[in-house]
């Protein structure tokens, strides 16, 4: 016998072999997820996928679910509801998933919601914030994300302390800015602060000058600014150029105070900002050990920080997707559907449990996710000023 | 009027940036007939490429505005080469389509290359506004109205004084005449595409600094450049270069009196009113296009 | 198109749900036909008059806003807000026409733009009417007498009605006097009027009829998704369909059909084909090449490759 026959039989052993090792012939338990991967938000989408990933590699390193694998299946829903629609169609009839993450924006998601309840798959939503999507009556819907109302109550206590006297609003015009304007506004007004003029900007403007010179004419003590991190910079900046001062408090979670100190510079010194996460100090987390290693393994896979603040979600709905499919005991998405409100996970963010939102019936799940503030203080993330005095 | 002055200033800066856009895509327009959805492509690109310089590179900022014209330059005279002169015989939709088709290229390309997250240009100015009387302007702004200012004379200069430019408002004027007179039109064509993408990625290198460099900035460039064009009437320099201080200072105002949510409506509403009064824009003289 | 290949493509058309393999698919038709009837309403005004209209997906958007708004605020069934959303877009469609009636070329298509835009704006900005950025969920699903049309085969012979319906309309309209004038006008406009064509009494008429026909897709956009928000007025969806007619052959009957069809199956057998990095850069360049080598567009290459009746 050559060499040759030698290298071709030892092949042939080896794909015999390969072919006979047991448990890999489990087909892998598919999710489905629809984030905007392109188009003007794609960082934030990419983020939150990136977290997912976090969750599927950590599963899986334990077994995955029942023995089997999780696989994702991303989609890309181009920051355009039409295309969420799609993209659930195709998960659903296509890729028969039991259940989908998804879908970022408030608009996409509600494009999607209908498909849901056609079909009876359910969706766990990470990131949107619109109210009526846990009022519209889909029972398919389940949310770990905080509308505005639930953001604006985890501020209730600190208003005072923030000294909120008179506040003005900046945000950007989608459903999110008008939706946070009217939470934070409703709220501020209860603890009896007075509301100022609320100013939106286009999602793509760079220019907010305009609305900065309405501000500052105002004589408010306080700018509550709600839209992504790229735009925030820019009114900071902005701000700073016009000489505006009073207190900023950003809203939404989605400011990324590192990628602002990055990027603004001295223009956010003193900001406040409302998160989710805190992976400047993950110990302070309900699961600081959890916190801990999501904040290490990001780091590992050489993502860049100022993405933690949104990736967490990532990984948060699919750990809560895992789990109810884990409780349900197959990959059919009713019974998953129901596992999902026998759900009490701990995700990065806190615990995760349902309770029951919207019209008697056909309630929607919304979990009461951890909020948090903090500060921008000598060009760093700190507890802010009037909770620091230890 | 201390609040009126700041809103024309920085109405000013503004419409500086709009006019480099505006130039470069009335000639292209204007001569080369295609509706060219690219243009703010090439804004984005002369952003990114001064992201690079500055921020990877670290030369200094003239240099990656010269590397920014180059690449949009260079880019540009391919683009026309490649695509545009072998559909030279085709029709306006034609042309229209496939630099759609380059514009979803090159903007995804982008994504792909540099991602989704926004990159922050850095620049040597300090970051205290200068105070001018009741007005304040930071100097990173001041600066890149001054360098405006430059590359609008600049291509004054080109256009009116120069062999080339002369070649150009012959070809614009007159195509089949100029060509009698031994005037190269498909080197025209090149030159031209090639100055006006230069133009726009000047632009995005100028403004990239002073907001932030991403892959889909150059949608609504796109949008204001082509305002910027029939405002100024197509084919004139002047009418661009007016055209977009004019829109700068429409917007600003716009959104400071009237209000913000409606801020890009000002713009609209002003060219649907400009073409319903003077059909061939502000400045042009001739005819309107049949 | 020889007479046996459309009869075939009728039947392919008539009997699709039976054999396609599932409701996704389906789902795509649907979608196709949807913006079937789009590109064959722009291709009124940009292939047989030769004006682009950049501002067409405000015709589409008004289309959807009246009629989802009519269905949910004002409980009207589908039918009469099908109508209003036909009548609207078309009304919207004169108001155009007779504005833009002294512009030709690059200024018509700056005016429909600035449409398009103050009119996105409006949806974005008046809440009180539209619900702004929020949208309009829960859009009712059309009834047809006792049984309502919410599966999708049902909806998909609902749009292709629509469909067959828009072409036959195209199809009178350009093969009569009116479209007649309408080729002469794009063909040389002051020879046209010499002999007595009125350019703004046809222009005014292909702008109303394509913009009525925009509203129609609108309309059934809005009560396939369930859900319409100021997204409808995007300027990509224009966009799509000045891709579909144009590659698909404008000034032909049958070119923004194939176009349709085409650029609806091409993004999803991208979302199967390639991981979500390379799908719409793969889009561009697939594009570019096809304009490159078909500049005409399909149907008229195709035409000239299998000669016949088109």
């Amino acid at each position: 016998m050559g060499k040759r026959s030698i290298v071709l039989v030892a092949l042939v052993l080896v794909a015999l072999a390969a072919l006979a090792v047991p448990g890999h012939s489990q087909s892998p338990v598919k999710i489905g997820v629809i984030e905007p991967l392109s188009g003007p938000v794609a960082a934030s989408g990419n983020y939150v996928r990136m977290g997912a990933e976090i969750a599927r590699d950590w599963l899986n390193a334990k077994g995955g679910i029942g023995g089997r694998k999780i696989e994702l299946l991303i989609e890309d829903n181009k920051s355009d509801p039409k295309e969420a629609a799609s993209a659930a169609e195709k998960l659903i009839v296509r890729d028969q998933v039991p259940a989908i993450m998804g879908a970022w924006g408030s608009s996409m998601t509600l494009a999607a919601m209908p498909k849901l309840q056609e079909y009876g798959v359910p969706m766990v939503v990470e990131t949107s914030s619109a109210a009526s999507i846990t009022k519209q009556g889909n029972p398919w819907i389940f949310r770990i994300s905080p509308p505005s109302e639930m953001e604006a109550l985890g501020l209730e206590r600190y208003v005072d302390k923030l000294g909120v006297k008179r506040a003005d609003f900046l945000a950007v015009n989608t459903d999110w800015g008008r939706g946070s304007i009217s939470a934070f506004g409703d709220m501020l007004k209860k603890k009896g602060a007075s509301v100022g003029v609320a100013e939106y900007m286009e999602q793509s403007a760079t220019d907010m000058n305009a609305q900065i010179t309405k501000i500052k004419a105002t004589g408010g003590d306080t700018l509550f600014l709600t839209t992504a991190v790229e735009q925030i910079t820019l009114v900071m900046k902005q701000a700073q150029e016009q000489r505006l001062t009073r207190k900023i408090v950003t809203t939404g979670g989605s400011s990324s105070p590192t990628q602002l100190i990055k990027q603004a510079g001295a223009a956010a010194e003193g900001s406040y900002h409302i998160v989710f996460f805190m992976p400047w100090f993950p110990e302070a987390m309900p699961d600081g050990k959890l916190a801990k290693a999501f904040v290490d393994e990001w780091a590992k896979r050489g993502h860049p920080f100022e993405g933690l603040t949104e990736g967490f979600r990532g990984h948060d709905g699919i750990a809560t997707i895992a789990e109810a499919i884990r409780i349900a005991g197959k990959d059919d998405p009713k019974a998953v559907r129901e596992a999902l409100w026998k759900v009490s996970v701990m995700g990065v963010n806190g615990p995760i449990k349902f309770e029951k939102d919207g019209p008697a019936g056909k309630e929607s799940g919304q979990s009461k996710p951890s909020i948090f503030i903090v500060q921008i203080r000598d060009g760093k993330v700190a507890l802010p000023d009037f909770l620091a005095k230890k | 009027m201390a609040e009126l002055l700041q809103h024309l200033l920085n109405g000013l800066v503004l419409g500086g940036t709009y006019a480099l856009l505006g130039i470069g895509l009335t000639l292209i327009f204007g001569l080369m007939n295609v509706v060219n959805f690219a243009h703010g492509e090439f804004y984005t690109l002369g952003a990114y490429v001064s992201f690079a310089a500055l921020a990877l590179a670290g030369v200094d900022f003239f240099a990656a505005l010269a590397a920014a014209i180059a690449a949009g330059a260079a880019l540009g005279w391919l683009c026309e080469i490649a695509l545009l002169r072998p559909l030279r015989n085709e029709s306006i939709d034609t042309t229209m389509l496939v630099m759609i088709g380059v514009w979803i290229a090159m903007q995804n390309a982008e994504l792909l290359g540099w991602g989704g997250v926004a990159k922050s240009i850095p620049h040597p100015f300090p970051t205290a506004p200068l105070v001018l009387g009741p007005v304040a302007i930071a100097p990173l702004r001041l600066f890149v109205l001054v360098l405006a200012a430059g590359l609008i004379a600049a291509s004054w200069l080109l256009i009116q004084k120069t062999k080339l430019g002369r070649a150009m408002r012959a070809t614009f004027q007159d195509r089949d005449t100029a060509a009698l007179m031994g005037v190269s039109i498909g080197r025209i064509h090149s030159a031209t595409f090639a100055f006006g993408s230069g133009l726009a990625a000047a632009a995005g290198a100028l403004l990239g600094p002073i907001f932030l460099v991403y892959p889909s900035m150059g949608d609504l460039a796109s949008l204001k450049a082509f305002s910027v064009v029939i405002l100024g009437g197509l084919g004139s320099l002047a009418g661009a270069t007016l055209g977009g201080l004019l829109l700068g200072i429409a917007e600003e105002l716009g959104a400071g009196y009237v209000s913000s949510g409606y801020r890009d409506a000002v713009g609209f509403v002003i060219i649907i009113l400009v073409l319903l009064l003077r059909p061939s824009g502000l400045f042009a003289r001739q005819e309107r296009i049949a | 198109m020889t007479r046996a290949g459309g009869w075939l493509v009728v039947v392919a058309a008539l009997t699709l749900p039976l054999w396609l393999r599932s409701p996704y698919h389906v789902h795509v038709a649907i979608m196709a036909g949807i913006f079937a009837v789009l590109a064959m309403s722009l291709n009124l005004l940009l292939g047989y008059t030769g004006q682009l209209s950049l501002g067409h997906a405000a015709f589409f958007g008004i289309g959807a806003y009246t009629s989802a708004l009519l269905t949910l605020k004002l409980e009207w069934s589908f039918w009469p807000a099908l109508a209003a959303a036909v009548g609207l877009a078309g009304a919207a469609g004169f108001l155009i026409g007779r504005l833009a009636l002294k512009l030709r070329g690059a200024y018509f298509v700056l005016v429909t733009i600035s449409f398009a835009g103050v009119i996105s704006l409006v949806s974005i900005n008046g809440i009180e009417l539209t619900n702004g950025p929020l949208g309009l969920p829960g859009v009712p699903a059309p009834e047809l007498g006792p049984w309502t049309l919410r599966t999708k085969t049902a909806y998909y012979y609902l749009v292709l009605a629509a469909v067959a319906l828009s072409y036959l309309v195209c199809r009178r309209l350009v093969r009569s006097r009116i479209g007649r004038a309408l080729v002469a006008l794009r063909e040389n406009e002051p020879l046209a009027e010499s002999v007595g064509v009125d350019a703004t009494h046809y222009l005014v008429l292909a702008a109303v009829v394509s913009a009525a026909l925009a509203g129609l897709g609108g309309s059934l956009y809005a009560h396939y998704t369930r859900f319409v928000s100021p997204e409808v007025f995007l300027f990509t969806y224009t966009v799509t369909m000045v891709i579909m007619v144009v590659a698909g052959g404008k000034g032909t009957l049958s070119g923004p059909l194939v176009g349709a069809v085409l650029f609806t199956v091409l993004p999803e057998a991208l979302r199967a084909a390639a991981s979500w990095q390379w799908q719409m850069l793969s889009y561009g360049v697939l594009l570019v090449l096809l304009v490159f080598f078909l500049p005409r567009g399909i149907v008229p290459k195709l035409a000239a490759a299998f000669p016949g009746r088109r």
